[in-house]
């Protein structure tokens, strides 16, 4: 009995281990790790929903931990987020036009200003206006996600954080939603930070890459840097899952196009 | 040439409330004794369909059309099916996501007996020492898993544990949906060359299921492409890969992210069509930038454009 009563009591898991990383404006930056390195919950730690138990977090400029709770929104609503597995992260009972509109509940806008604002995100991300009076659950995943990005943006953030923002998708939704996030950024000119299990899509998605392995940044770098010259085991074995593949099956010839 | 697989304008639909939703519109494929074949489509596309077809697992509101006969036998006649004596025996089955599919209350030494004492009447120790061979055979130290629950395992353990439990069935017809889609990049890989591994080592049949062209590339010698239940191009591997005939096809392959490769992702906006909505024309029509008139009113039948290559498609 006692013994059972000690494996109850909390010990704590290191999930994030010494990270440093910084990203300007207008950067572009994936983190790329399998499940269990701890990037979704550095993204979390950058939205001000877990304090880290160690070390430094600025966001825009603020350190954010040291900002009391009810004031953090004030930094953290500058930031877009875009969750991971779109099938799960809309609101079953809100329409679309109203799952779009909550980032803007705090702007202090009239009716008609957000009703503009959620009409001009829609468009951003291509759907039809007509979804904006649908439930979740008559969209398509490819649907689903470009209403997720339209929330994420549609209060002009100048972070933009995306966890997993294609995995969940068909490949040729994938290649749509990419480069529509691409566009947005740029148009938006803001952050866009990329967290993804994918280093293949992960290259179209940003200009800088942060590999992390059990909580740890084992290599940062370029991608074109990182594909020739891994410095750490870990990403030695993940280019060659990738690569292996490519090397040995006939899409190679497409590489030289 | 003996075939594994024989597909004759299959059609598979689900009752869906007062609807009947076709899944698949009249395939015919073939699958040769010892090949690698790829069923490659992308979500809607009926690919799962075909899986469950063959593997003998339709669900019983499943209504279908057409012939298919797995390992020599007519399993599907019209709106018949009869897989007795074919499933588990000559044909078997890899599932999407092992953590789902196998029963989380057995240890795993008692998921092969369940299986085994089914189809063969083995003994619990006869059925434990027929698991220890295979789970070797699938890379990992029986002494490790036997006695383990699935919650025990890693995910990468228990996608080997559930192709050990499939190969364990002795049937030479191994379907696989998606056995990877779930595992992280180095697993993926490592599942890919256990099976292919197995393939030569036990002499399968193997279908294999996925949206990944790489991964297709890497493992079959024949390609399927299924879109909007439809099969758009089916043809040697290399040949597909090389140039593909079909629009959807080269789609497909081109929007598909290369590590190391940096060239436009190409993809045709839209979705599939739903289920529902089927038009008379090419499934393809609303997002083919070749698209001609015929394209709209007809769907194009299949053509033969080569050695065991078909493509359905005006153009051709």
């Amino acid at each position: 009995m006692a013994e059972g009563l000690r494996a109850l009591r909390r010990r704590y898991v290191e999930v994030l281990r010494d990270v440093s990383l910084s990203v300007s404006r207008g950067e572009r930056v994936a983190v790329i790790g399998e499940s269990g390195s701890g990037k979704t919950t550095l993204l979390k730690v950058v939205l001000g929903l877990l304090r880290p138990m160690k070390g430094e977090v600025v966001v825009l400029g603020h350190r954010i931990y040291e900002i009391p709770e009810r004031e953090r929104w004030k930094v953290t609503r500058r930031i877009g987020y875009v969750p991971q597995d779109p099938f799960r992260a809309l609101n079953p009972r809100l329409k679309v036009a109203d799952i779009i509109a909550e980032p803007l509940s705090r702007l202090n806008l009239s009716e008609s200003e957000k009703e503009e604002r959620v009409r001009a995100a829609v468009k951003m991300v291509q759907l039809h206006e007509s979804v904006l009076d649908y439930y979740p659950s008559r969209l398509s995943g490819g649907m689903m996600q470009r209403a997720l990005i339209a929330r994420a943006v549609v209060h002009e953030p100048e972070l933009l954080l995306l966890d997993e923002p294609t995995s969940a998708l068909d490949v040729s939704t994938q290649a749509q939603v990419i480069s529509l996030l691409n566009a947005i950024q740029e148009k938006l000119n803001c952050a866009m930070v990329t967290v993804t299990h994918d280093l293949a899509a992960a290259q179209y998605l940003a200009d800088r890459a942060v590999i992390l392995h059990k909580g740890v940044v084992v290599e940062e770098g370029s991608f074109s840097e990182i594909v020739r010259n891994p410095k750490s085991d870990h990403a030695r074995v993940l280019l060659a899952s990738y690569t292996l593949g490519v090397s040995e099956g006939p899409l190679a010839p497409l590489g030289a196009t | 040439m003996v075939l594994a697989v024989e597909a004759k304008r299959l059609s598979v639909g689900y009752e869906e409330l007062e609807e009947l939703l076709w899944a698949v519109r009249g395939v015919s494929f073939e699958v040769r004794e010892g090949e690698a074949f790829c069923i490659v489509g992308e979500s809607g596309s009926g690919k799962s369909t075909v899986a469950s077809a063959i593997a003998g697992i339709l669900p019983p509101h499943a209504v279908t059309e057409g012939e298919l006969r797995v390992g020599g036998r007519l399993v599907v006649k019209g709106n018949e099916r009869d897989y007795e004596g074919v499933r588990g025996h000559l044909v078997t089955y890899v599932p999407q996501s092992p953590g789902a599919s196998l029963n989380p209350y057995l240890e795993i030494g008692d998921q092969f007996y369940y299986v085994l004492n089914n189809l063969y009447g083995l003994s619990r120790k006869e059925a434990r020492e027929k698991a220890r061979t295979y789970l070797e055979m699938a890379g990992l130290d029986p002494g490790a898993v036997l006695d383990r629950y699935p919650h025990e395992l890693s995910g990468g353990m228990l996608q080997r544990a559930a192709i050990a439990l499939a190969l364990s069935t002795g049937a030479k017809i191994l379907v696989a949906d998606e056995p990877t889609s779930s595992l992280d990049a180095h697993l993926r890989l490592q599942i890919v060359q256990l099976l292919k591994r197995l393939r030569s080592e036990v002499g399968l049949t193997l279908i294999f299921i996925t949206h990944d062209m790489l991964l297709a590339g890497v493992l079959s010698e024949r390609i399927a492409v299924m879109y909007a239940g439809h099969l758009v191009e089916v043809g040697p591997t290399k040949e597909v890969l090389r140039k593909p005939l079909h629009p959807y096809t080269s789609m497909l392959i081109e929007c598909v992210p290369v590590l190391g490769v940096k060239r436009p992702l190409k993809a045709y906006a839209g979705e599939p069509p739903n289920l529902s909505e089927a038009g008379r024309g090419c499934p393809f029509y609303d997002r083919c930038p070749f698209r001609l008139e015929a394209c709209a009113s007809e769907i194009p039948p299949v053509k033969e454009v080569g050695e065991s290559y078909y493509v359905a498609c005006w153009l051709y």
